[in-house]
């Protein structure tokens, strides 16, 4: 069996680009530059879209490299290269999924320059996925209490020091879709993979993610 | 898990644990077949080990979804535009967007 396509909407739920304009993604700022502008390098077309994107493309890319400074430097050469490169736009997927795949591509190459290692290893992602005999589980995977964790400050914390575990490939899927909340296809275009493996790292992230949260979610035991 | 459901992941003819978790991804997101779904969720109503985790599979999404906001640099897009300018790419008597 095949993954299908995902039937979730775009960010924000706004569509892909149309006719000839860009439908920039930013929060409270929402709206169209066009695109045949932007493709003639008119600056003050691409002015609205540093504007418009710089916030949430920040956000994507710091929490991939984990350092303010050096996430603004990456957002800076991002839209350099993305002006320079501007004729280079084949229309084939948004505009906003381009600049995007650029910035998070400078992200990677920052985090393998400066050799910022994650604590996990691909393997052990794997070891923390659930084990089965046969096809079924081996253990009974416990009930949670999410009363365990009250304080949101808490959960927050829990889940931001299992995020920055993970290595880099399945960190970028979580921030991208669980976070960003992209659609599978605008996340597969970004990094350049199928669907179907942006839902395995995906599916693996989270088996990883959910095997750090176990012991602090664990229904404690009647006394 | 029920013995029917038991016997009829046995035969093949439906999926079993190990099979519910690899597309588990898919049946979150709802991209499974009409079938495929429906036996899925046949599993997880049987299944007390599947129920289990994809229960704390959800959870693991939503607390993944309220982690920490970012902060946004003040000025961000004009440190970003005056880059712009400085490396050549704008030419520099460009007003800013934002004004």
């Amino acid at each position: 069996m095949q993954p299908t396509d995902s039937k979730n909407p775009g960010p924000l739920g706004t569509p892909p680009d149309s006719g000839d304009m860009v439908t920039t993604t930013a929060e409270g700022a929402k709206g169209s530059i066009s695109l045949d502008a932007l493709m003639a390098g008119d600056e003050k077309a691409f002015e609205q879209l540093v504007v418009q994107e710089s916030p949430r493309l920040f956000r994507v890319i710091v929490r991939i490299v984990g350092d303010d400074d050096e996430a603004a430097s990456i957002l800076q050469e991002t839209f350099l290269q993305a002006y320079q490169r501007i004729n280079t736009f084949r229309r084939e997927s948004k505009l906003t999924t381009w600049l995007y795949a650029i910035g998070i591509n400078l992200a990677r190459a920052s985090l393998r320059k400066s050799r910022r290692l994650s604590s996990l290893e691909d393997q052990e992602v794997e070891r923390m996925q659930p084990d089965f005999n046969r096809g079924m589980f081996v253990e009974t995977p416990a009930v949670w209490d999410p009363s365990r964790v009250t304080e949101l400050s808490d959960r927050r914390q829990l889940v931001r020091r299992g995020i920055e575990q993970l290595p880099e490939d399945y960190r970028t899927v979580v921030v991208l879709r669980d976070i960003e909340e992209y659609s599978t296809d605008e996340v597969a275009k970004m990094l350049g993979i199928s669907s179907g493996a942006v839902r395995v790292r995906l599916h693996r992230a989270r088996g990883a993610l959910r095997k750090l949260l176990d012991p602090h979610m664990r229904r404690m035991p009647k006394a | 898990m029920k013995f029917i459901t038991a016997l009829k992941t046995a035969l093949g003819v439906a999926p079993g644990c190990e099979k519910v978790n690899e597309f588990l991804a898919e049946f979150v997101e709802g991209a499974l077949d009409e079938k495929m779904h429906a036996q899925f969720e046949e599993h997880m109503n049987m299944c007390k080990c599947c129920d289990h985790y994809l229960d704390q599979y959800r959870q693991t999404i939503d607390m993944t979804k309220e982690v920490d906001e970012v902060a946004i640099p003040t000025e961000l897009a004009e440190h970003t535009l005056a880059f712009l300018r400085k490396s050549n790419a704008f030419s520099q008597d460009q007003g800013s967007a934002t004004s």
